[in-house]
């Protein structure tokens, strides 16, 4: 069955999105979750980057895809996710998470996101009317990376559903 | 289509109790400006006006757009149809232009998305708007929860009134120089120049959402399919940025006004090639707006039978994948493209410098690397808010040193790396 999701690490914006999932990590380990429904037989319905911010500045990031279980894995879909996972692993030592930033920065970073994904959203029927999330909430840390590790981001985030 | 600008120059800014130019002086009368944003109840009581000129010790920041201040003298429509004029089409008559004076808007949003001006010191060797006599206004919300969208329309509108009115009031001065544009209609265009290559130019425009958004004649271009723009419209503020990315190279309204793509195209037509239109396309955020705008810039390129298409990116990252599938898209249609866009090469300037590529795209002109890291001196005065060089992009914590002196990438320096071409950056094959 053919269903779309939000792939994302902003909790806020989750919560108001029914077809949200959250990934607890970092921007590369939602890009990572997206690769890995991709070849799954997923299909992108959204850019993998980032609007007009460098990889690792925005922690934050949304995807939305399409579903598709049992179907072949498509192209177009597996170049583009496969090219923004290279990117962002590129400057994985300089990805921003979440937690790094103060507030009203963070609270800054997740407004973008949303209002990046809002058309798209809305387009796909995923947003409800009555939706407004609170970006000054206080977020989800409970999955803070370790950064004393280099491989923080390695794609073994937690995808919550 | 005829558009003659009727050039004042502006070398010297003064306050005064009567707003005109005289000399090279363009006065203002602070009282009524000051009066003429405050009508929007949506800016705040502390809204204020000064000025910066080349060579003083003023930083500015956080800078939101910068305006080239024009007014219609001549011919139908106003400046900035659609935003502060009707909606009827401009580029032909006259334009009276203040040439050396601008309109800066400073006043923070989502601080992270807005830029620095040196008027003096190595930063201002960055920035075109160090070089210019600039009148700033320092915005604020009325009240600071405000809806973002309301106070960034608020701010960008104040913007265009105030470049509308100082020009408005010198409209009886004598222009101390006159260029005079033609350009002709399809129809002459398809039949002229035989032997020269037809060529377009696909002028792309930021359009991913709040902060991120371009008008055209007042509206969103996010919710147009490409369409076909005489180059002297742009030059009437057809185009007005209403987005505050990444500072070096969101093309300001400024820049679209002065687009130098067009000017040196205008100034090459008829003797190297054919230049036959502008088209104006959007770079939304789902993929099928991607697949459907490409798709329909190029076909229109294609229906125009152009041979080439010198194609203009407006930001980085994902609206690279927008400059990539035009480009393709046109090369298989036969159409050759050369690109102009800018670089994020890391601050050695070893990492990779796009976020996508195509074999197709072979002739591509750089604007600069915008990791590359600068010292920006303290500076005497500063206009704005100075510890936000802490979170603007391009900074971070520490930016800030105590004697005030700014350690940014040029991402941070307003019109640093213009993607239309406006710096003073560039790269030589060697």
């Amino acid at each position: 069955m053919q269903k779309r999701v939000m792939m994302t690490n902003n909790s806020a914006l989750c919560r108001i999105v029914p077809a949200g999932r959250l990934v607890k990590g970092s921007s590369l380990d939602v890009l990572t979750a997206v690769r890995d429904a991709v070849h799954l037989g997923s299909l992108l319905l959204t850019h993998p980057l980032c609007g007009n911010l460098r990889p690792y500045q925005q922690p934050f990031r949304s995807v939305l895809m399409q579903e598709n279980p049992g179907a072949l894995v498509h192209l177009e879909s597996l170049s583009m996710i496969e090219d923004a996972v290279l990117l962002y692993r590129s400057c994985r030592d300089r990805l921003v998470f979440p937690n790094m930033l103060p507030e009203p920065l963070r609270a800054d970073y997740a407004f973008v996101d949303f209002e990046l994904m809002k058309e798209s959203l809305e387009l796909y029927g995923l947003l409800p009317r009555s939706a407004s999330p609170d970006f000054t909430e206080t977020p989800d840390f409970t999955n803070t990376p370790d950064f004393t590790k280099t491989s923080s981001a390695t794609g073994e985030a937690a995808v919550m559903f | 289509m005829r558009l003659e600008l009727h050039r004042i120059f502006v070398n010297k800014l003064a306050f005064g109790d009567k707003t005109g130019v005289e000399d090279g002086t363009l006065t203002i009368d602070k009282k009524e400006l000051l009066a003429l944003i405050s009508e929007d109840e949506l800016l705040g009581k502390n809204l204020d006006v000064d000025v910066a000129m080349p060579g003083e010790s003023v930083r500015i920041i956080p800078v939101k757009d910068v305006i080239e201040p024009r007014w219609k003298i001549e011919g139908k429509g106003q400046v900035f149809p659609g935003m502060i004029s009707d909606v009827d089409p401009v580029g032909e008559g006259k334009t009276l232009v203040l040439s050396g004076a601008a309109v800066v808007t400073a006043g923070k949003i989502v601080r992270f998305q807005e830029g620095i001006i040196d008027m003096s010191g190595p930063g201002a060797d960055y920035t075109p708007y160090s070089k210019t006599c600039n009148v700033v206004l320092l915005l604020e919300p009325a009240n600071p929860d405000m809806d973002k969208h309301d106070y960034e329309a608020a701010c960008r509108m104040a913007g265009l009134k105030t470049a509308a009115y100082l020009a408005r009031c010198c409209a009886d001065a004598a222009a101390d120089r006159v260029d005079v544009f033609d350009h002709p209609n399809i129809r002459e265009a398809m039949t002229s120049h035989a032997a020269l290559p037809k060529v377009g130019y696909l002028y792309m425009l930021q359009t991913q959402g709040l902060l991120h958004d371009t008008y055209l004649y007042g509206v969103d271009v996010k919710k147009i399919l490409p369409t076909v723009l005489s180059p002297l419209e742009v030059m009437d503020g057809a185009i007005v940025s209403g987005n505050c990315v990444s500072a070096c190279d969101k093309n300001s309204s400024y820049v679209h006004q002065n687009n130098p793509v067009i000017a040196d195209m205008l100034k090459r037509h008829g003797k190297d090639f054919n230049f036959v239109t502008c088209i104006v396309t959007n770079e939304n955020v789902t993929l099928a707006d991607k697949r459907r705008s490409s798709g329909f810039a190029t076909k229109l390129a294609a229906m125009l039978g152009l041979d080439g298409i010198v194609i203009t990116e407006e930001g980085f990252g994902n609206p690279d994948a927008d400059l990539i599938m035009n480009c393709w898209k046109a090369e298989r249609l036969g159409i050759k493209t050369a690109l102009l866009t800018d670089e994020y090469a890391g601050q050695d300037g070893a990492s990779q410098s796009l976020a996508d590529s195509c074999v197709e795209g072979d002739a591509c002109v750089t604007a600069g690397n915008a990791n590359e890291v600068v010292v920006l001196p303290p500076m005497e005065k500063v206009l704005g808010v100075p510890n936000e060089a802490n979170v603007i992009a391009g900074g971070w914590q520490g930016s800030l040193a105590a004697d005030g002196a700014i350690t940014v990438e040029l991402q941070a320096i307003t019109g640093a790396t213009s993607e239309l071409g406006y710096t003073k950056l560039g790269a030589y094959t060697i």
